[in-house]
């Protein structure tokens, strides 16, 4: 396996315009002979407003990565810069705060909260940010997402496509710079998952946010600005879509 | 911080939509364990409340002077006719005779003067209040007339004089302050009382002065003045505040030993309030994980979920009180006879904030950790599914937790006047949960270390009691301790009855006869032992007295009596010996020579000389007969009170006592066909005399005690009910993982019998393990209850005991069973897909 710098082609970027640094991470769980080595050192670097697309075959650490780019994950080394935050030196307290504002995060299961309306799930990190419009707020996004008309209705009572609309809307609805997306067409069928990646994109460009997304599929893949393509633990390739 | 509250309550209100699996057991648990406190707290106020409201009419005046064995001095009336109208009543026991001499009966008789009652009526069956009694009427309790098969009209005799029955008494106001009564009562006036002779001097009676006082004055004040005036004539003074101290500090004894078992039974339901909590936080575990890449920090968490979990507990707590506040108000419908009084329905504010307060501590106890565990969920939980993985509890919260458990000790031990006792119990209860826990410990343990046994079914079910989140250890605590409250209890209880039943006939004289004449002991003698051949009489010379002082301590100057000085209250059985009394043996100091003729010196009951902190050398001052007589301790005896003779605390030698005018007493031991013969004939040739026939007493102790184990059992019961909801809790909470072995199960080829046989072993050897240890801990409690405090013998009702216990079982299997059911109807291609 070969490891490829993280660097982006144009190196006398200031660092204002990187919104994601990551710098020998590492990943291990477990001890002694149980220990697994996830990570085995990432060093990445990514470009404010860039789309990037993170590939790889199952168990190759796609999930560990962006799980510790999004502040769920604490690398057990190295350093990992995130909008400006050091995530590599936070506890979870910390990472939590962290991540209000700065980073959105849209999942293959949605996990939206079953005792909260799409309006109320939207709202819920605007509150724990302290805007003083939660709900103004929320409704726009949701009618961003085309769910205008859903603002009342709880997770039950929508469609997985709907579901994750609701979630990336809860995702952009604090303007955060950076959007994760894991697999988020997973667990749709393929029509849907169209709907909700062209929406995704489309939300993107509206803010111009960072979206670092992993997807099985090639095709969307090369929809992004960049693809990485990781292999056991270490970037095997990176190059630009 | 404010509107971090208002983020947290917003957020928990809309979290908390749905359902509350979980919650429902914070819910069963806090409200069973709360009622019954507010239950147990509300009934006794309302007794003792209603004791102090009807004081006046319950004295029988505003303040009340008691003397033993004489009637006041002219100067005594006086002192008390100056400060209000003043009733004089006379109280003995006396044997009512039918004219005939056919029958007997001990009564406690009773003499009024034309003023009595000062409050309230003597009511008659008829309704109407009873007039004054001429000098021959008597009225007399529906009890006598049962017991003689009397009507009104009839006559029956009392020493020396006829009565005829002039009525037959429904009410007597001032019953509760004549305190416990051998036999029926009859009233008659002052005068036919004394005609009948059986006043003399050295005659076991009781004076009372009753006097209604200007509403201006206050009793109190004028029960210390008076006190101090005569503190020397031995006087006993009550006033209305305190109408029926016995039966008030009977109550509040009570009240207080069954709010300690309310209370243990409350730390049971706080096991279910953990578990109930730990199971719903299990559940929100995506949830949290959500919240937190949301966004929200581990105090956040805490606070929305400590929010949910609170607002339920005081709905919980809310509606154990509304309960507790009523339902005494339908005990005293239906208690009859049983309760003293019978007040009317009022809320009681205080026991209820006290039950509120105990519910809210046990909430903080049994809730925070759980709480605690849950705020530290990662949001990589959503990936890595920590749900069951250990975390340990920050210091803040085991102070929380400290500091409520000490919250809880406190407001028992200020609501309590017996410190002691609730330390000891307290104390009790906890060696018994963290004994328990460590035996729940044990035994998942030995699960986990026995051989595998070949049967696949089997082996489930012993790897079902250690696998990762069995709740063996819980159950063990939560079901042990309420099945060894009953084995205690069944142990006691049957214990205490089979000693009544068994020893008392062997060992305890067939009468005990009051008020012999000094100088015809041994007429009394030689004509029992005449009538009734074989019998075996034994005479003490018997004086009643007041302490007054003791080591130089006046004790009408405490400010209260001594916890365990009981016999600072009120007057004193007194004997004189030349030799040791039988069933006492000299511990300290010396026995007087048989001829002594030195100054006073009394013996003292050892016991009893350690509560007031006497040694031998220390003064002792009594008043008998409005006499002071001052006394060196000359030694300390260790007296056997289980030798069913006459056992006295203080034992004087002759030349202290012989000249007071008194009388003797003697209990008699003959075969059981001549006790009747005796009953019909020693009255009659001795009028003086009050026979009491021991089965008729030991028969109403045995029923006091019946009643008493009945409320007890009543209060621990919540103990069971609060370990069956942790049972179903733990059901509840491994229906998962029981439903995905179910599926394998069936899908390995195995039938819903055997998933049940499966299930059923396990129950079995849950219950039975449970049922091993509730033995072991109820029959070690009861025997040191009744061995080391009662000091009697240890024989308990082997299969009462057995039979409580195997109940106790069965329900426990039983309730495993039904949980099994939906279990074993899971589809296996649905239950796989969703689990």
């Amino acid at each position: 396996m070969t490891q490829s710098t993280a660097a982006t082609s144009d190196t006398a970027q200031s660092n204002s315009h990187i919104a994601i640094q990551a710098q020998n991470v590492t990943l291990s769980l477990g001890e002694g002979d149980a220990r697994v080595d996830i990570l085995k050192g990432i060093d990445l670097s990514i470009d404010a407003g860039n789309t990037v697309a993170l590939l790889g075959p199952s168990g190759s650490g796609k999930s560990s990565l962006m799980a510790i780019l999004s502040g769920l994950e604490r690398a057990t080394s190295g350093t990992v810069n995130i909008a400006g935050a050091d995530f590599g030196k936070m506890n979870e307290d910390e990472l939590a705060v962290a991540r209000r504002g700065r980073v959105g995060i849209v999942l293959q299961a949605f996990h939206l909260l079953p005792t909260m309306t799409a309006h109320e799930n939207v709202a819920v990190p605007l509150e724990l940010d302290g805007s003083s419009d939660p709900f103004s707020i929320a409704a726009e996004e949701l009618s961003a997402v085309g769910l205008g008309d859903r603002l009342g209705h709880y997770p039950t009572q929508l469609s997985g496509g709907e579901q994750q609309r609701v979630a990336i809307a809860r995702a952009m609805a604090s303007r955060p710079s950076i959007i994760f997306a894991d697999e988020p067409t997973g667990n749709l069928d393929g029509a849907t998952g169209e709907i909700i990646i062209e929406l995704l994109f489309e939300r993107q460009k509206a803010t111009q946010a960072t979206l670092l997304m992993i997807t099985h599929d090639p095709e969307l893949a090369k929809r992004c600005d960049r693809i990485i393509e990781l292999r056991d633990g270490l970037i095997e390739r990176d190059s630009a879509a | 911080m404010s509107g971090n509250l208002a983020k947290a309550w917003t957020i928990a209100r809309r979290d908390l939509r749905g359902r509350f699996v979980g919650l429902r057991l914070l819910i069963i648990c806090l409200f069973l364990g709360v009622a019954t406190l507010a239950t147990i707290g509300s009934l006794t106020v309302s007794i003792t409340d209603e004791l102090a409201n009807r004081g006046q009419s319950i004295l029988g005046g505003d303040i009340e002077v008691s003397i033993a064995q004489r009637e006041a001095s002219s100067e005594e009336l006086d002192a008390l006719r100056s400060e209000g109208e003043m009733s004089e009543t006379i109280r003995m026991q006396a044997m009512a005779r039918l004219p005939d001499r056919s029958e007997t009966q001990l009564v406690e008789l009773k003499g009024v003067d034309a003023l009595y009652p000062l409050y309230g009526e003597l009511l008659l069956d008829s309704g109407e209040a009873a007039q004054k009694p001429g000098p021959n009427d008597i009225f007399v309790t529906p009890a006598l007339m049962q017991r003689l098969t009397l009507k009104t009209g009839d006559t029956i005799n009392f020493g020396e004089t006829s009565f005829t029955i002039a009525g037959v008494i429904s009410d007597e106001p001032d019953r509760l302050s004549e305190g416990l009564s051998l036999g029926p009562v009859a009233i008659t006036s002052l005068e036919g009382l004394r005609a009948t002779q059986l006043i003399q001097p050295g005659s076991l009676f009781e004076s009372k002065y009753r006097v209604k006082l200007p509403t201006e004055v206050d009793p109190t004040e004028l029960a210390d003045r008076l006190g101090e005036e005569f503190k020397n004539q031995a006087w006993e003074i009550d006033t209305r505040n305190n109408g029926a101290p016995g039966t008030r500090r009977f109550i509040e004894r009570m009240g207080q030993f069954l709010t300690l078992v309310g209370l243990a039974s409350l730390v049971i339901a706080g096991i279910g309030v953990g578990n109930g909590v730990a199971s719903y936080l299990r559940g929100k575990q995506n949830a949290i994980a959500t919240l937190k890449i949301l966004g929200a920090d581990s105090a956040m968490i805490f606070r929305i979920y400590m929010m949910q979990i609170f607002a339920i507990a005081i709905i919980a707590i809310v509606a154990g009180l509304f309960v507790g506040a009523f339902i005494p108000y339908l005990i005293l419908q239906f208690a009859g006879d049983v309760l003293p009084i019978r007040p009317d329905f009022a809320i009681y504010p205080l026991p209820l904030f006290v039950s509120a307060a105990y519910g809210l501590l046990i909430a903080v106890i049994f809730a925070l950790p759980p709480l605690a565990r849950a705020k530290l969920i990662p949001a990589a939980g959503l990936f890595r599914g920590e749900g069951n993985s250990w975390r340990s509890i920050d210091r803040s919260t085991w102070v929380a937790v400290l500091l409520s458990i000490a919250g809880i000790i406190v407001l028992a031990l200020s609501s309590t006047n017996e410190p002691t006792f609730t330390l000891a119990f307290i104390g009790s209860a906890l060696g018994i949960l963290i004994l328990l826990t460590l035996l729940g410990t044990l035994i998942r343990w030995l699960a986990s270390k026995a051989p595998r046994p070949n049967q696949p079914l089997l082996r489930l079910a012993l790897t079902n009691l250690h696998r990762p989140g069995a709740q063996t250890g819980q159950l063990v605590v939560a079901l042990g301790l309420g099945l060894t409250l009953f084995a205690t209890l069944a142990a006691i209880q049957t214990s205490l009855n089979n000693e009544i039943r068994n020893t008392v006939p062997t060992e305890a004289p067939s009468f005990f006869v009051l008020d012999i004449p000094v100088e015809r002991a041994d007429e009394f003698t030689s004509r029992v032992n005449a009538e009734a051949g074989k019998a075996d009489v034994n005479i003490v010379p018997t004086l009643r007295g007041v302490i007054t002082e003791y080591g130089g301590q006046i004790v009408s100057e405490l400010e209260e009596i001594p916890e365990g000085a009981w016999v600072l209250r009120g007057d004193r059985g007194l004997t004189y010996s030349p030799t040791v009394p039988e069933g006492s043996e000299v511990t300290s100091g010396e026995w007087w020579a048989a001829d002594y003729d030195g100054p006073p010196v009394v013996s003292m009951d050892e016991e009893v000389a350690d509560v007031l902190g006497l040694k031998v050398g220390d003064s002792l001052t009594v008043s008998l007969l409005g006499v002071e007589i001052k006394s060196t301790i000359a030694s300390l005896r260790a007296v056997n009170w289980r030798n069913f003779g006459f056992n006295y605390v203080l034992v004087f030698p002759p030349n202290v006592l012989a000249d007071t005018p008194h009388n003797v007493a003697a209990t008699i031991q003959v075969d059981e066909a001549m006790e009747d013969g005796l009953l019909g004939i020693l009255p009659s040739e001795f009028p003086s005399i009050s026979m009491v026939k021991v089965k008729e007493i030991t028969s109403q102790v045995s029923t006091i005690l019946n009643q008493m184990a009945a409320a007890i059992a009543s209060a621990a019961s919540i103990a069971i009910f609060s370990g069956i909801a942790v049972l179903i809790g733990a059901i509840a909470a491994s229906r998962q993982s029981r439903i995905y072995d179910s599926v394998i199960l069936k899908l390995l080829g195995a039938t819903r019998t055997q998933i049940l046989s499966a299930q059923a072993i396990e129950y079995a050897v849950l219950a039975l393990l449970l049922s091993a240890v509730a033995l072991a801990l109820g029959l070690f409690a009861g025997w040191f209850v009744i061995t080391q405090i009662f000091e009697f013998n240890w024989q308990p009702d082997w299969g009462v005991v057995l039979l409580t216990l195997g109940i106790g079982a069965i329900v426990t299997l039983g309730i495993g069973l039904v949980g099994s059911i939906p279990v074993l109807s899971a589809k296996p291609a649905r239950a796989l897909r969703e689990l």
